[in-house]
């Protein structure tokens, strides 16, 4: 009898649990900025994002987290997850229960996310230009106002940027040596057999994505024609695209078997001179990389000529947030100058790019800060001018998922 | 409905209640997924699209579909059939000296995770691993490259030894469990007759583990077919186990995909089920 009393107890235990709901958060209006710092004061922000760089978990409690404790009375409670996906889950599954105030009041996301959120409509609408800072990002650039390719809509607002490069070990090989194009880069691999592969494209593998759709860019010979959907280009181009990947399969790491998963599988196969080149998207090249161990101390980064694919990366708020003005203000903060700074800096732990547009910055102490922290990348770093040279934008976002499934259908498993 | 029989009914009632409503709530919450009843994205239209899909090979996990069904019964059969040989032969012959150091440490094998076992084998095994680095070091191989794929190969033999270094100890267990509750009389009279080893293990032994060990194995299939660590961590990229097919499709940045992978857990559930049914079956017929 007292299991089955203790039995009713658990169960009401956990009834009463999933019907628990916060206190409602306070009111504000965000065109009235002051109502939304009102509001936050004393919330707690829970920050989500992925978690796997110590440094970079370091760098978010050592600058924003501070920051906001004595600027603005938030705390930050920043939550580490293995991967994105697990917390778009976390907030369609809420979506799915129909909680109110959900756990999760900003998230760290990237254009695939973005589009999963933004297909189940589970993001805060309206904010991402209202908040004060946004007059310092670029809203007019292609690269901000699409994510993937995928329209923001005000939606999110970014944070930081990246651009595709490779990553080599001086110690290894001479920089003159280095494959500058695709097609140098097939007459490289086959001249080294075995010493080159590439992160498997795929969902959840933007990387892999990045690298097949730079080949396409490359091949038909201009980047800009794939910002809008065309499917006859597509048939046109995309055969010539897996002509060129299969005929320089069989010289790749284990003969094109099978491709490393992500970035840290290949970090791992370059570090264990597996294969001879990473792939990074850091604006401070290998130097993050080093400071983490993860790859050799002479690891360097180089981008080849052209087709390098740049853009940025955001945070975004989901529409059941129960903290949203103090995710607000978090957005806000991660704009302003001083932080930007710090964050392209190498020392810092982040190493990505900046999220504003320098140029709209109107202090001169401030901007003599910003362009401070570029010559301060590190010599792990690409050259600011190689960089600047190689970047386009990405494809439509359609082609996400068409360079995915063609990758998968004619090279990954072949004919 | 005997007395105790009742009491016993009562006293399983809240974990029996508390087991089906969460089973079966995620089961028919899978179901409905499964037909394409999405309520995160608006889909509210019941369809056997995903199940067509999976049949006719097309869709985003669909187009694995059948690969990757032949590619986890290939991994769970090699593995059990391995492992129960594997396991008859070590019962036999730790039951002719019985001792603690064996059973504990195939009782020590047990308390590690599969996860754990299958990190292991990828820093041992793989072509920068341990024993790579040891060859390299006595002159053996001049590169990484020359070391054999064994882990992270096409026919997912690393996944089948990693199972086969879990299995084999926990199926022996069972049949030593079952060994060393049998008299010696069996075999000594055996031996006085004058039957010789192979014969000793063919017609006395054989038959004693068999019910035991065959329920055992199927629950180790079971098992395998539905697990997803060790070839997502040990396989390759194609082709893939059916369990790491299907989280993919679930974990899709387009949420339409979700329909197949739940379909495609469905599937596993019910060939585990079976399966699973079979071996409930087997110790009924050895009861």
């Amino acid at each position: 009898m007292k299991r089955f009393i203790f039995a009713i107890l658990v169960l009401s235990m956990l009834l009463v649990g999933c019907g628990q709901t916060n206190e409602s958060a306070a009111e504000f209006d965000i065109a009235d900025w002051d109502s939304v710092l009102v509001a936050a004061n004393g919330q707690t922000v829970n920050w989500y994002m992925w978690g796997g760089s110590d440094s970079i978990n370091a760098y978010v409690d050592n600058f924003y987290g501070v920051a906001l404790k004595e600027r603005y009375n938030i705390t930050l409670n920043r939550v580490p997850v293995a991967d994105a996906a697990d917390y778009i889950n976390q907030v369609l599954s809420e979506k799915e229960a129909g909680v109110k105030n959900g756990a999760v009041d900003l998230m760290w996301i990237n254009g695939e996310n973005f589009f999963t959120l933004k297909q189940a409509e589970m993001l805060y609408p309206d904010w991402a230009q209202a908040i004060p800072n946004s007059v310092l990002v670029d809203w007019d650039n292609p690269a901000i106002n699409r994510d993937f390719g995928e329209p923001v809509d005000n939606l999110e607002s970014p944070w930081s940027s990246a651009q595709f490069q490779f990553i080599y070990d001086s110690a290894r090989m001479d920089a003159d040596s280095l494959p500058r194009s695709y097609a140098d880069l097939a007459v490289w691999a086959c001249g080294h057999p075995g010493r080159f592969t590439y992160i498997a494209s795929g969902p959840g593998a933007f990387q892999g994505t990045r690298f097949v759709k730079g080949a396409l860019f490359e091949i038909s010979g201009d980047a800009a024609q794939w910002g809008t959907i065309d499917e006859a280009l597509w048939d046109e181009w995309s055969p010539k695209v897996w002509d060129y990947f299969n005929e320089f399969k069989s010289c790749l790491w284990r003969e094109g078997e099978t491709y490393p998963k992500d970035e840290y599988e290949l970090h791992s196969l370059f570090a264990n001179n597996e294969v001879d080149f990473s792939i990074t998207q850091a604006i401070v090249g290998a130097g993050a990389l080093i400071d983490e161990g993860l790859v050799p101390e002479t690891s360097r980064a180089f981008v080849f000529d052209n087709y390098m694919i740049g853009d940025f990366n955001y945070v975004a708020i989901p529409s059941n947030a129960s903290n949203k003005a103090a995710a607000l203000v978090l957005a806000n903060l991660i704009l302003e100058p001083e932080f930007q700074a710090a964050q392209v800096l190498p020392e810092n732990g982040f190493g990505l790019g900046f999220g504003i547009d320098v140029t709209r910055v109107s202090d001169p102490a401030q901007v003599a800060v910003l362009e401070e922290a570029l010559q301060n990348l590190g010599e792990a770093a690409t050259p600011a001018e190689d960089m600047a040279k190689s970047l386009v934008g990405d494809a439509a976002s359609p082609y996400q998922a068409m360079v995915e499934e063609g990758w998968r259908e004619n090279v990954l498993i072949g004919q | 409905m005997k007395p105790s029989n009742l009491k016993l009914a009562l006293h399983l009632a809240p974990t029996l209640g508390i087991l089906l409503i969460l089973l079966g709530a995620s089961l028919a919450y899978g179901l409905a997924q499964s037909l394409g009843y999405l309520t995160i994205i608006g889909e509210k239209e019941l369809s056997l699209s995903a199940y067509q899909n999976l049949i006719s090979g097309q869709g985003t996990a669909g187009r694995e579909f059948w690969v990757s069904l032949g590619f986890s019964l290939w991994i769970s059969l090699a593995s059990t059939i391995l492992s129960t040989i594997g396991a008859l032969f070590l019962a036999t012959l730790l039951n002719r000296r019985p001792s603690r150091i064996d059973t504990f440490a195939l009782n020590w094998n047990l308390a590690f995770p599969h996860l754990v076992w299958g990190v292991l084998m990828l820093l041992l095994l793989s072509q920068s691993g341990l024993l790579a680095r040891w060859a390299g070091a006595f002159g053996i191989i001049n590169t990484p490259a020359d070391f054999p794929v064994l882990v992270r190969d096409r026919f997912g033999f690393g996944i089948i030894l990693t199972y086969i270094g879990k299995e084999v100890p926990f199926l022996t267990l069972v049949t030593l469990a079952l060994l060393r509750t049998q008299s010696e009389g069996y075999l000594l009279v055996a031996e006085n007759l004058g039957a010789n080893a192979w014969q000793r293990f063919r017609l006395v032994t054989l038959p004693l583990v068999r019910p035991a060990l065959l329920s055992g194995a199927l629950l180790v299939f079971a098992y395998i077919f539905g697990a997803y660590e060790v070839p997502a961590l040990l396989g390759v990229r194609y082709p893939r186990t059916l369990p790491v097919l299907a989280l993919e499709a679930f974990t899709n940045p387009d949420l339409h995909a979700r329909a197949e992978g739940m379909a495609i857990s469905l599937i596993i559930a019910l060939i585990v089920l079976v399966i699973a049914g079979l071996a409930r079956a087997k110790e009924g017929i050895q009861e």
